[in-house]
Protein backbone atom coordinates (compact mmCIF):
# COMPACT_ATOMS: atom_id res chain seq x y z
CA UNK A 1 0.00 0.00 0.00
CA UNK A 2 2.83 2.62 0.97
CA UNK A 3 4.68 2.94 -1.73
CA UNK A 4 7.67 5.22 -1.98
CA UNK A 5 6.49 6.97 -5.07
CA UNK A 6 3.00 7.87 -3.91
CA UNK A 7 1.86 11.10 -3.73
CA UNK A 8 2.39 13.17 -0.42
CA UNK A 9 -1.48 13.71 0.10
CA UNK A 10 -1.99 9.63 0.13
CA UNK A 11 0.79 9.22 2.88
CA UNK A 12 -0.87 10.85 5.66
CA UNK A 13 0.01 8.86 8.59
CA UNK A 14 -2.19 6.72 10.82
CA UNK A 15 -6.11 6.99 9.80
CA UNK A 16 -7.98 9.69 11.86
CA UNK A 17 -9.85 6.49 13.83
CA UNK A 18 -6.84 5.60 15.35
CA UNK A 19 -5.52 9.21 16.01
CA UNK A 20 -8.62 9.79 17.98
CA UNK A 21 -8.16 6.27 19.77
CA UNK A 22 -4.79 7.47 21.16
CA UNK A 23 -5.48 11.05 22.03
CA UNK A 24 -9.21 9.77 23.83
CA UNK A 25 -6.81 7.36 25.45
CA UNK A 26 -4.65 9.79 26.87
CA UNK A 27 -7.05 12.07 27.38
CA UNK A 28 -9.33 9.68 29.86
CA UNK A 29 -5.53 8.80 31.28
CA UNK A 30 -4.93 12.13 32.10
CA UNK A 31 -8.57 12.62 32.90
CA UNK A 32 -8.57 9.22 35.44
CA UNK A 33 -4.55 9.85 36.98
CA UNK A 34 -5.51 14.10 37.74
CA UNK A 35 -9.02 13.46 39.65
CA UNK A 36 -8.32 10.07 41.30
CA UNK A 37 -4.45 9.61 41.93
CA UNK A 38 -3.28 13.44 41.49
CA UNK A 39 -0.32 12.69 39.42
CA UNK A 40 -0.31 15.89 37.81
CA UNK A 41 0.34 17.95 40.60
CA UNK A 42 4.27 18.51 40.19
CA UNK A 43 3.80 19.06 36.32
CA UNK A 44 0.67 21.72 36.81
CA UNK A 45 3.17 22.94 39.69
CA UNK A 46 5.79 23.26 36.70
CA UNK A 47 3.51 24.66 34.18
CA UNK A 48 2.67 27.39 36.42
CA UNK A 49 5.77 28.70 36.92
CA UNK A 50 6.48 29.25 33.28
CA UNK A 51 3.04 30.25 32.79
CA UNK A 52 3.29 32.89 35.56
CA UNK A 53 5.55 35.74 33.68
CA UNK A 54 2.74 35.08 30.38
CA UNK A 55 0.01 35.88 33.22
CA UNK A 56 2.04 38.42 34.51
CA UNK A 57 2.56 39.90 30.97
CA UNK A 58 -1.29 39.60 29.80
CA UNK A 59 -2.31 41.27 32.91
CA UNK A 60 0.08 44.16 32.95
CA UNK A 61 -2.43 46.87 30.65
CA UNK A 62 -5.23 46.01 33.36
CA UNK A 63 -2.81 46.57 36.11
CA UNK A 64 -1.36 49.70 34.08
CA UNK A 65 -4.49 50.92 33.87
CA UNK A 66 -5.27 50.49 37.24
CA UNK A 67 -2.60 52.33 38.53
CA UNK A 68 -3.58 55.31 36.14
CA UNK A 69 -6.96 55.02 37.02
CA UNK A 70 -5.19 55.25 40.94
CA UNK A 71 -2.98 57.89 40.00
CA UNK A 72 -5.65 60.02 38.68
CA UNK A 73 -8.07 59.95 41.55
CA UNK A 74 -9.40 63.65 41.96
CA UNK A 75 -8.48 65.53 45.07
CA UNK A 76 -12.09 65.78 46.12
CA UNK A 77 -12.44 62.19 45.94
CA UNK A 78 -9.53 61.77 48.01
CA UNK A 79 -10.46 63.64 50.65
CA UNK A 80 -13.91 62.48 50.74
CA UNK A 81 -12.44 59.28 51.19
CA UNK A 82 -10.25 60.45 53.33
CA UNK A 83 -13.22 61.69 55.63
CA UNK A 84 -14.71 58.34 55.70
CA UNK A 85 -11.28 56.33 56.81
CA UNK A 86 -11.54 58.52 59.66
CA UNK A 87 -14.40 58.60 60.28
CA UNK A 88 -14.11 54.37 60.51
CA UNK A 89 -10.75 55.02 62.36
CA UNK A 90 -11.92 56.55 64.64
CA UNK A 91 -15.10 53.64 65.39
CA UNK A 92 -12.56 51.23 65.42
CA UNK A 93 -9.90 52.55 67.70
CA UNK A 94 -12.61 53.00 70.46
CA UNK A 95 -14.21 49.73 69.75
CA UNK A 96 -10.27 47.98 69.60
CA UNK A 97 -9.70 49.22 73.35
CA UNK A 98 -12.93 47.55 74.04
CA UNK A 99 -11.85 44.90 72.96
CA UNK A 100 -8.37 44.83 74.41
CA UNK A 101 -9.82 45.08 78.01
CA UNK A 102 -12.31 42.28 76.77
CA UNK A 103 -9.84 40.08 75.53
CA UNK A 104 -7.37 40.24 78.29
CA UNK A 105 -9.83 39.56 80.72
CA UNK A 106 -10.60 36.83 78.58
CA UNK A 107 -7.22 35.76 78.41
CA UNK A 108 -7.14 35.49 82.14
CA UNK A 109 -10.17 33.33 82.37
CA UNK A 110 -9.03 31.05 80.38
CA UNK A 111 -5.52 31.22 81.78
CA UNK A 112 -7.26 30.35 85.56
CA UNK A 113 -9.27 27.73 83.99
CA UNK A 114 -6.73 26.07 82.09
CA UNK A 115 -7.57 26.65 78.76
CA UNK A 116 -5.11 27.31 75.59
CA UNK A 117 -4.87 30.37 74.57
CA UNK A 118 -6.27 31.34 70.95
CA UNK A 119 -4.73 33.64 68.92
CA UNK A 120 -4.36 34.39 65.34
CA UNK A 121 -2.56 36.48 63.45
CA UNK A 122 -2.75 37.29 60.12
CA UNK A 123 -0.28 35.82 57.70
CA UNK A 124 -0.12 37.84 54.75
CA UNK A 125 -1.71 40.08 52.29
CA UNK A 126 -2.37 39.07 48.88
CA UNK A 127 -3.65 40.67 45.67
CA UNK A 128 -6.65 38.83 43.50
CA UNK A 129 -4.55 37.57 39.98
CA UNK A 130 -7.57 36.35 38.33
CA UNK A 131 -10.23 33.78 39.02
CA UNK A 132 -10.23 30.71 37.45
CA UNK A 133 -11.51 30.26 34.15
CA UNK A 134 -13.08 26.57 34.50
CA UNK A 135 -16.27 27.35 35.04
CA UNK A 136 -16.36 24.11 36.78
CA UNK A 137 -14.45 25.20 39.75
CA UNK A 138 -14.30 28.45 41.81
CA UNK A 139 -11.41 29.41 42.33
CA UNK A 140 -9.10 32.64 42.58
CA UNK A 141 -5.29 32.77 42.03
CA UNK A 142 -3.39 34.83 44.23
CA UNK A 143 -0.22 36.50 43.86
CA UNK A 144 1.88 34.82 47.13
CA UNK A 145 2.81 31.78 47.13
CA UNK A 146 5.71 29.43 48.53
CA UNK A 147 7.53 32.76 48.68
CA UNK A 148 6.05 33.85 51.40
CA UNK A 149 5.56 30.79 53.25
CA UNK A 150 2.12 30.16 52.44
CA UNK A 151 0.61 26.23 52.96
CA UNK A 152 -2.58 24.38 51.91
CA UNK A 153 -5.23 24.55 54.18
CA UNK A 154 -4.65 28.46 55.65
CA UNK A 155 -7.79 30.47 55.87
CA UNK A 156 -8.47 33.20 53.61
CA UNK A 157 -10.28 36.40 54.64
CA UNK A 158 -11.51 39.47 53.27
CA UNK A 159 -12.79 42.15 55.17
CA UNK A 160 -16.63 41.25 55.43
CA UNK A 161 -15.88 37.57 56.54
CA UNK A 162 -14.59 34.19 54.95
CA UNK A 163 -13.59 33.60 51.40
CA UNK A 164 -12.07 30.36 51.49
CA UNK A 165 -9.12 28.33 51.71
CA UNK A 166 -5.62 27.85 50.40
CA UNK A 167 -6.10 24.46 48.44
CA UNK A 168 -2.43 24.47 45.98
CA UNK A 169 0.70 26.32 46.62
CA UNK A 170 2.74 27.23 43.89
CA UNK A 171 6.26 29.16 43.72
CA UNK A 172 4.73 32.45 43.17
CA UNK A 173 0.84 31.72 42.91
CA UNK A 174 -1.63 30.20 45.34
CA UNK A 175 -4.39 28.76 44.43
CA UNK A 176 -7.58 29.98 46.99
CA UNK A 177 -11.06 27.47 46.61
CA UNK A 178 -14.03 29.92 47.85
CA UNK A 179 -16.66 28.54 49.90
CA UNK A 180 -18.64 28.88 46.94
CA UNK A 181 -17.23 25.43 45.70
CA UNK A 182 -18.42 22.49 45.81
CA UNK A 183 -15.26 20.89 47.70
CA UNK A 184 -15.65 23.09 50.56
CA UNK A 185 -17.46 22.72 54.06
CA UNK A 186 -17.00 25.13 56.79
CA UNK A 187 -17.94 24.03 60.24
CA UNK A 188 -20.31 27.46 61.32
CA UNK A 189 -22.40 28.32 64.33
CA UNK A 190 -25.66 30.62 64.15
CA UNK A 191 -24.16 33.61 66.35
CA UNK A 192 -28.01 34.43 67.95
CA UNK A 193 -28.21 31.17 69.09
CA UNK A 194 -25.01 29.20 69.01
CA UNK A 195 -26.09 26.44 67.19
CA UNK A 196 -23.79 24.38 64.97
CA UNK A 197 -23.92 23.16 61.81
CA UNK A 198 -21.94 22.60 58.38
CA UNK A 199 -21.70 24.71 55.32
CA UNK A 200 -21.63 23.16 51.72
CA UNK A 201 -20.70 25.09 48.85
CA UNK A 202 -22.55 23.71 45.89
CA UNK A 203 -20.99 25.65 43.26
CA UNK A 204 -22.22 29.35 43.14
CA UNK A 205 -23.49 29.67 46.29
CA UNK A 206 -23.37 28.27 49.66
CA UNK A 207 -26.09 26.56 51.84
CA UNK A 208 -26.84 24.83 55.75
CA UNK A 209 -27.69 20.62 55.07
CA UNK A 210 -28.88 18.79 57.58
CA UNK A 211 -30.44 20.65 60.25
CA UNK A 212 -33.11 19.15 62.35
CA UNK A 213 -36.87 21.01 61.20
CA UNK A 214 -37.79 22.26 64.71
CA UNK A 215 -34.21 24.02 64.36
CA UNK A 216 -34.09 27.77 65.26
CA UNK A 217 -32.88 29.80 62.27
CA UNK A 218 -34.28 32.98 60.85
CA UNK A 219 -33.49 35.14 58.08
CA UNK A 220 -31.21 37.43 58.78
CA UNK A 221 -28.98 35.23 61.07
CA UNK A 222 -25.63 35.15 60.35
CA UNK A 223 -23.34 32.21 59.96
CA UNK A 224 -19.71 32.37 62.18
CA UNK A 225 -17.41 29.92 62.22
CA UNK A 226 -17.38 27.89 65.20
CA UNK A 227 -13.72 27.12 65.50
CA UNK A 228 -14.06 23.97 66.63
CA UNK A 229 -12.34 22.47 63.55
CA UNK A 230 -8.84 23.32 64.50
CA UNK A 231 -8.93 25.41 61.19
CA UNK A 232 -11.05 28.41 61.12
CA UNK A 233 -10.75 31.07 63.89
CA UNK A 234 -13.82 31.45 65.52
CA UNK A 235 -16.13 34.50 64.74
CA UNK A 236 -15.54 35.04 61.39
CA UNK A 237 -18.57 35.81 59.24
CA UNK A 238 -19.17 33.36 56.57
CA UNK A 239 -23.09 33.84 55.49
CA UNK A 240 -26.00 35.33 55.71
CA UNK A 241 -29.37 33.39 55.54
CA UNK A 242 -31.86 34.70 53.23
CA UNK A 243 -34.67 31.97 53.49
CA UNK A 244 -35.45 29.35 55.64
CA UNK A 245 -38.26 26.68 54.05
CA UNK A 246 -39.83 24.51 56.56
CA UNK A 247 -41.24 21.06 54.77
CA UNK A 248 -42.71 19.09 56.97
CA UNK A 249 -42.62 16.18 54.54
CA UNK A 250 -38.72 15.93 54.97
CA UNK A 251 -36.07 15.58 57.76
CA UNK A 252 -34.11 18.65 57.39
CA UNK A 253 -35.20 22.26 56.65
CA UNK A 254 -33.82 24.29 53.58
CA UNK A 255 -31.29 27.30 54.43
CA UNK A 256 -30.37 29.34 51.64
CA UNK A 257 -27.88 31.87 52.68
CA UNK A 258 -25.24 34.04 50.70
CA UNK A 259 -21.67 34.31 51.78
CA UNK A 260 -21.10 38.04 53.35
CA UNK A 261 -17.44 38.63 51.59
CA UNK A 262 -16.64 39.62 48.51
CA UNK A 263 -16.57 36.16 47.10
CA UNK A 264 -16.41 36.97 43.68
CA UNK A 265 -15.40 40.45 44.21
CA UNK A 266 -12.45 42.70 45.58
CA UNK A 267 -9.07 43.00 44.94
CA UNK A 268 -7.52 42.26 48.17
CA UNK A 269 -7.87 39.52 50.34
CA UNK A 270 -5.76 38.26 54.05
CA UNK A 271 -4.67 35.07 54.51
CA UNK A 272 -4.27 33.95 58.22
CA UNK A 273 -2.44 31.33 60.01
CA UNK A 274 -4.28 28.26 60.84
CA UNK A 275 -5.34 27.66 64.44
CA UNK A 276 -2.52 26.86 66.72
CA UNK A 277 -2.59 24.90 70.16
CA UNK A 278 -4.60 22.38 68.65
CA UNK A 279 -4.94 19.21 70.68
CA UNK A 280 -3.43 16.33 69.16
CA UNK A 281 -4.84 14.54 66.99
CA UNK A 282 -6.57 10.95 69.00
CA UNK A 283 -5.70 8.00 68.02
CA UNK A 284 -7.96 6.49 65.24
CA UNK A 285 -11.06 4.54 66.64
CA UNK A 286 -12.06 1.18 65.72
CA UNK A 287 -15.03 2.48 64.17
CA UNK A 288 -14.77 4.55 61.13
CA UNK A 289 -16.22 7.99 61.92
CA UNK A 290 -16.79 10.31 58.95
CA UNK A 291 -14.48 13.19 59.06
CA UNK A 292 -16.23 16.77 57.82
CA UNK A 293 -14.02 19.62 59.34
CA UNK A 294 -11.29 19.69 56.48
CA UNK A 295 -11.77 18.92 53.45
CA UNK A 296 -9.99 17.69 50.78
CA UNK A 297 -6.87 19.56 50.05
CA UNK A 298 -7.33 18.63 45.71
CA UNK A 299 -10.38 19.62 44.11
CA UNK A 300 -11.01 15.80 43.55
CA UNK A 301 -14.33 14.27 44.38
CA UNK A 302 -14.80 13.73 48.56
CA UNK B 1 -5.66 22.37 -1.52
CA UNK B 2 -9.70 22.83 -0.10
CA UNK B 3 -12.16 24.47 -1.88
CA UNK B 4 -12.61 27.89 -0.34
CA UNK B 5 -15.84 29.32 -0.11
CA UNK B 6 -14.81 32.29 -1.98
CA UNK B 7 -14.51 32.27 -5.63
CA UNK B 8 -11.41 33.70 -6.09
CA UNK B 9 -7.58 32.59 -5.40
CA UNK B 10 -6.03 32.63 -2.66
CA UNK B 11 -2.49 32.58 -1.75
CA UNK B 12 -1.47 29.29 -0.15
CA UNK B 13 -1.32 29.32 4.08
CA UNK B 14 1.50 29.73 6.08
CA UNK B 15 2.35 27.39 8.73
CA UNK B 16 3.13 30.35 10.62
CA UNK B 17 0.18 32.21 10.85
CA UNK B 18 -1.56 28.52 11.87
CA UNK B 19 0.17 28.58 14.89
CA UNK B 20 0.21 32.88 15.58
CA UNK B 21 -3.69 32.64 15.33
CA UNK B 22 -3.36 30.20 18.03
CA UNK B 23 -0.86 31.59 19.89
CA UNK B 24 -3.63 34.73 19.80
CA UNK B 25 -6.35 32.20 20.91
CA UNK B 26 -4.63 30.77 23.38
CA UNK B 27 -3.42 34.16 25.39
CA UNK B 28 -7.01 35.55 24.63
CA UNK B 29 -7.67 32.79 26.97
CA UNK B 30 -5.54 33.35 29.50
CA UNK B 31 -6.69 37.65 29.93
CA UNK B 32 -8.28 38.38 33.30
CA UNK B 33 -12.29 38.26 32.41
CA UNK B 34 -14.93 39.35 34.58
CA UNK B 35 -16.95 36.65 35.59
CA UNK B 36 -19.96 37.62 33.61
CA UNK B 37 -17.72 37.64 30.39
CA UNK B 38 -16.59 34.17 30.91
CA UNK B 39 -20.18 32.89 30.76
CA UNK B 40 -20.44 33.84 27.42
CA UNK B 41 -17.34 34.88 25.98
CA UNK B 42 -16.70 31.75 22.99
CA UNK B 43 -14.34 29.01 23.05
CA UNK B 44 -11.78 30.62 20.91
CA UNK B 45 -9.35 28.08 21.01
CA UNK B 46 -12.12 25.85 19.77
CA UNK B 47 -13.13 27.75 17.21
CA UNK B 48 -9.60 28.36 15.48
CA UNK B 49 -8.95 24.46 15.98
CA UNK B 50 -12.34 23.57 14.07
CA UNK B 51 -11.61 26.35 11.39
CA UNK B 52 -8.15 25.02 10.79
CA UNK B 53 -9.60 21.34 10.58
CA UNK B 54 -11.96 22.11 8.33
CA UNK B 55 -10.02 24.30 5.97
CA UNK B 56 -6.54 22.71 6.50
CA UNK B 57 -7.57 19.48 7.25
CA UNK B 58 -3.79 17.83 7.01
CA UNK B 59 -2.09 20.10 8.98
CA UNK B 60 -4.26 20.78 11.59
CA UNK B 61 -5.66 17.47 12.81
CA UNK B 62 -6.92 15.54 15.64
CA UNK B 63 -2.84 15.71 17.14
CA UNK B 64 -2.84 19.42 16.98
CA UNK B 65 -6.39 19.39 18.90
CA UNK B 66 -5.51 17.29 21.43
CA UNK B 67 -2.04 19.78 21.90
CA UNK B 68 -3.99 22.15 22.22
CA UNK B 69 -6.54 21.01 24.81
CA UNK B 70 -3.68 20.24 27.12
CA UNK B 71 -2.29 23.79 26.70
CA UNK B 72 -6.02 25.03 27.22
CA UNK B 73 -5.98 22.40 30.20
CA UNK B 74 -3.46 23.67 32.14
CA UNK B 75 -4.18 27.98 31.36
CA UNK B 76 -7.80 27.60 32.71
CA UNK B 77 -6.60 25.53 35.81
CA UNK B 78 -9.20 23.00 35.56
CA UNK B 79 -8.75 19.23 34.87
CA UNK B 80 -5.66 17.65 33.19
CA UNK B 81 -7.31 15.88 30.00
CA UNK B 82 -10.71 17.55 30.10
CA UNK B 83 -9.98 19.68 27.06
CA UNK B 84 -8.07 17.26 25.54
CA UNK B 85 -10.49 15.24 24.96
CA UNK B 86 -13.21 17.37 23.74
CA UNK B 87 -11.31 18.77 21.12
CA UNK B 88 -9.95 15.55 19.91
CA UNK B 89 -13.41 14.17 19.51
CA UNK B 90 -14.69 17.29 18.28
CA UNK B 91 -12.09 17.47 15.53
CA UNK B 92 -12.52 13.82 14.78
CA UNK B 93 -16.40 14.53 13.92
CA UNK B 94 -14.83 17.67 12.15
CA UNK B 95 -12.86 15.50 9.98
CA UNK B 96 -15.55 13.25 9.41
CA UNK B 97 -17.42 15.87 7.41
CA UNK B 98 -14.79 17.64 6.49
CA UNK B 99 -15.31 17.79 2.46
CA UNK B 100 -19.23 18.89 2.92
CA UNK B 101 -18.38 21.02 5.65
CA UNK B 102 -15.71 22.97 3.26
CA UNK B 103 -18.15 23.30 0.37
CA UNK B 104 -20.98 24.77 2.57
CA UNK B 105 -21.80 28.39 2.58
CA UNK B 106 -20.93 30.63 5.95
CA UNK B 107 -24.90 30.25 6.90
CA UNK B 108 -24.62 26.40 6.13
CA UNK B 109 -21.24 26.15 7.84
CA UNK B 110 -22.18 28.59 10.80
CA UNK B 111 -25.26 25.80 12.05
CA UNK B 112 -22.37 22.60 11.61
CA UNK B 113 -20.11 24.57 13.37
CA UNK B 114 -22.85 25.61 16.20
CA UNK B 115 -23.62 21.99 16.82
CA UNK B 116 -20.08 20.66 16.68
CA UNK B 117 -18.97 23.66 19.57
CA UNK B 118 -22.24 21.99 21.13
CA UNK B 119 -20.54 18.39 20.89
CA UNK B 120 -17.44 19.95 22.43
CA UNK B 121 -19.12 21.54 25.94
CA UNK B 122 -21.30 18.26 25.77
CA UNK B 123 -17.94 16.14 26.16
CA UNK B 124 -16.65 18.47 28.53
CA UNK B 125 -19.50 18.35 30.77
CA UNK B 126 -19.76 14.71 30.76
CA UNK B 127 -15.71 14.08 31.26
CA UNK B 128 -16.49 17.05 34.55
CA UNK B 129 -19.27 14.96 35.79
CA UNK B 130 -17.88 11.63 35.28
CA UNK B 131 -15.20 13.36 37.29
CA UNK B 132 -17.05 14.34 40.18
CA UNK B 133 -17.93 18.21 39.50
CA UNK B 134 -21.54 19.11 40.14
CA UNK B 135 -23.96 20.22 36.93
CA UNK B 136 -23.18 23.82 36.23
CA UNK B 137 -26.28 24.82 34.50
CA UNK B 138 -27.26 25.37 31.20
CA UNK B 139 -25.71 28.66 30.90
CA UNK B 140 -22.96 26.37 30.04
CA UNK B 141 -23.87 25.97 26.61
CA UNK B 142 -23.89 29.66 26.07
CA UNK B 143 -20.96 30.14 24.80
CA UNK B 144 -21.50 27.76 21.55
CA UNK B 145 -24.09 30.27 20.44
CA UNK B 146 -21.76 33.39 20.39
CA UNK B 147 -18.92 31.28 19.05
CA UNK B 148 -21.59 30.15 15.93
CA UNK B 149 -22.67 34.06 15.71
CA UNK B 150 -18.96 35.38 15.61
CA UNK B 151 -18.23 32.27 13.01
CA UNK B 152 -18.08 34.26 9.86
CA UNK B 153 -16.32 37.02 11.21
CA UNK B 154 -13.60 35.06 12.38
CA UNK B 155 -13.60 33.20 8.47
CA UNK B 156 -13.70 36.47 7.18
CA UNK B 157 -10.74 38.04 9.28
CA UNK B 158 -8.44 34.78 8.86
CA UNK B 159 -9.06 34.82 5.00
CA UNK B 160 -7.83 38.68 5.29
CA UNK B 161 -3.90 38.06 4.71
CA UNK B 162 -4.47 36.14 1.63
CA UNK B 163 -6.77 37.85 -0.67
CA UNK B 164 -5.03 40.46 -1.23
CA UNK B 165 -3.03 40.29 -4.61
CA UNK B 166 -0.65 41.89 -6.52
CA UNK B 167 -1.84 41.58 -9.74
Amino acid sequence: MDFANNPSFIRQGPSPGTRLAICVALSVALLVGDSQYGLMEYTRQGMSVLFYPLQRAINFPLVAARHADDFLTTQATLQAQNEILRRQQMVSAAKLQQLETQQREFEALRTLNQLKSVRQDASALAEILYSSRDPFSYKIIIDKGTDSHLEPGQPVVDDHGLIGQITRVQPLTAEVTLITDKTLMVPVMIQRTGLRAILYGYGGGVELRYLPSHADVKPGDLLITSGIDGLYPEGVPVAMVTRVERNPDTTFIRVTSFPTAGVDKGRFVLILNEKTHVPARPADPVVVVPKKSKPSQDDSTE
Amino acid sequence: MSFDRPKELLKPVRRRFIYLSFAVAVLFNLLPMPTDAVLWLPDFIAMLILYWVINQPRRVSIGTAFTLGIIADVACTGMFGQHALAYSITAYLALLRQRQLVMFNLGQQTLAVLALMFANQIIMVFARMATGSAFIGWSYFLPPLTGAILWPLLTKLLLLPYRQHKV
